[in-house]
């Protein structure tokens, strides 16, 4: 099978990612016209069995692959719109996306991420064999992006976002995800390399763009990259749903004040997992 | 035409700016091909060179009495041996073959001041922390450490006669025209500047390019989130045995101005030299 769209899920005590990728890739189905896999785990299928979700799973992904059970050691805080908590979270195996996809050429992206358009599609016949999306673009006019939302640390390398990933298989695709195994593995001794500190929560979109800056001869190459992704910061609440048109409750002062906010058409990455949620029903009906 | 590269130093008893002239001129050996690899050396004082190896990286040693600090670039159409030049401040170094730069001047300029820098990550320096007085006198964006010119030119005539007047009477311009942040003294840059905007050729001798790329590592325009005194506190300068510079995590391929003068210790300069015997 040539192109496909290839998803990670793996539920944790807080977040239902099983029916998050369901959503995620229905939507990455109809509007880019390509059929979509899901990697998850024995757990996370036994769940979708339990909770009447798995009949639509299989009817969504061509491909349901069960890859070994992770354990999960990262944690970290999440909002739902004002409410912090401190959530687990599985995304060690992001990195064996090149071992897992059934795909010549895949498109990788978080179940998080919505897509609205077949932009996306105009980037497979690109020269490069991977492809990372270069930064992220705040719904806000403002953006609420901090310093370590574009650069690994303060003196440190160019930050891609993981959310879409496009590869090609082949040697060159081969290399970039084993040096990103090979980070994952290292994980310590990259953070003394590249002077990130937070090494308790591993990141895919630190171990992608040091691997994509090594790659690229220890320089930052926005040319080759994929476009900027949109994005509601888990503060923000999804709202409303009327087909592709999805409206917002935005913190733009990052504090309790909500102002409203949409978007139409456009792929969006909403952090605010619990509230793509809650619009299960009605994102599933858009379709 | 005779191309070459000119470097311009006075001896000075803070820095040792024929040391920083040697390191540049072994790097400019080491990485420019033939025909684009010329340099000459202008200095107030030659006996300060004995203690140099291998002075036959300088095609051209000029021995001149300069005025005082950076003000003998003036001068540079003057003291150029060369029929196209392109004059570098002393504290660079070069890492790959940028010949196809002064290719392109030689066809379409006769006068061409770089009016870009870059961090070490690469990205075009948009913070003017250093050039309060370009912005708040609306100087164009000068950099001279770069700056290419050729001898026979009128245009290279008239601006740089404009540029001796002005650093001859650097008060009286400073009064007239750099009445906002007024520099206490004024540099090469701002002399440059405001000679271009005075007769008016801004456009023609700076317009809009993507070379020459110039790492410019003074600290505050890094794009740090925090001030600094040094950009080698927080980013490591590794010279390696090939002659290659990584700045942090940044390989160097551009040219850098390294600015910090003590980066060129002996160790530096017996690597440029192993390179430059090798070749």
């Amino acid at each position: 099978m040539k192109k496909g769209v290839l998803l990670f899920a793996h539920n944790s005590r807080e977040i239902d990612y099983a029916r998050m990728s369901i959503i995620s890739g229905s939507l990455a189905k109809h509007y880019l016209g390509l059929p979509v896999s899901l990697v998850t785990d024995a757990s996370t299928i036994s769940w979708m069995q339990t909770s009447d979700c798995y009949d639509k799973a299989i009817d969504v992904f061509d491909k349901i692959i069960e890859a070994d059970t992770v354990e999960y050691s990262n944690y970290r805080r999440l909002h739902d719109g004002p409410m912090p908590s401190l959530v687990p979270f599985i995304n060690f195996d992001r990195s064996m996306a090149y071992d897992y996809t059934p795909y010549e050429q895949t498109l990788l992206i978080d179940t998080d991420f919505l897509i609205f358009s077949n932009r996306l599609n105009e980037f497979w016949d690109s020269s490069d064999t991977v492809l990372i999306s270069s930064a992220m673009q705040d719904i806000c006019d403002k953006s609420r992006a901090g310093y370590q939302d574009r650069y690994v640390s303060d003196t440190g390398v160019h930050l891609y976002w993981a959310t879409t990933v496009m590869f090609t298989k082949n040697e060159y695709s081969k290399i970039f995800f084993d040096l990103v195994k090979h980070i994952k593995e290292n994980y310590n001794i990259y953070s003394d390399l590249y002077s990130f500190f937070n090494v308790t929560q591993y990141r895919n979109d630190i171990a992608f763009s040091i691997a994509k800056h090594i790659l690229d001869g220890f320089s930052t190459d926005t040319s080759s990259t994929l476009p900027p992704i949109v994005t509601t910061i888990d503060k923000d609440i999804l709202h409303e749903v009327k087909k592709d048109l999805l409206v917002f409750l935005i913190t733009p002062k990052n504090d309790s004040s909500y102002v409203l906010a949409s978007s139409k058409g456009v792929d969006i990455h909403v952090m605010n997992k619990q509230s793509i949620i809650r619009n299960y029903d009605k994102l599933m009906e858009s379709l | 035409m005779k191309f070459g590269y000119l470097i311009i130093v006075s001896v000075s008893e803070e820095f040792d700016y024929p040391k920083m002239a040697y390191a540049l001129a072994l790097s400019i050996k080491n990485t420019q091909k033939e025909g684009y690899d010329s340099v000459a050396l202008v200095i107030n004082d030659k006996s300060k060179l004995d203690k140099l190896k291998s002075l036959w990286v300088f095609d051209h040693i000029i021995e001149t009495e300069l005025p005082p600090h950076w003000d003998g670039r003036s001068f540079m159409d003057q003291l150029t041996p060369f029929e196209a030049t392109v004059c570098l401040d002393a504290d660079m170094l070069f890492f790959e073959d940028h010949s196809h730069w002064v290719e392109y001047f030689l066809e379409n300029s006769d006068l061409y001041i770089a009016n870009r820098a870059y961090t070490y990550r690469g990205e075009m320096i948009t913070d003017d922390y250093y050039r309060r007085t370009f912005t708040a006198n609306e100087l164009p964006n000068l950099y001279s450490f770069y700056s290419f010119f050729k001898k026979d030119s009128k245009t290279v005539s008239e601006f740089f006669t404009l540029v001796r007047y002005i650093t001859t009477y650097p008060t009286e311009f400073s009064n007239l025209f750099l009445s906002k942040f007024k520099p206490s003294v004024l540099g090469t840059d701002e002399v440059l500047a405001l000679a271009a905007k005075i007769l008016g050729i801004e456009n023609d001798i700076s317009y809009e390019l993507d070379f020459p790329k110039i790492v410019h590592a003074k600290p505050m325009v890094q794009n740090w989130p925090w001030p600094a005194d040094r950009l080698t506190d927080h980013a490591g300068f590794n010279f390696n045995k090939s002659g290659k510079l990584k700045l942090g995590n940044y390989q160097q391929n551009n040219i850098v101005h390294y600015v910090e003068k003590d980066k060129i210790t002996d160790e530096v300069i017996s690597i440029l030299e192993d390179i430059a015997w090798k070749n």
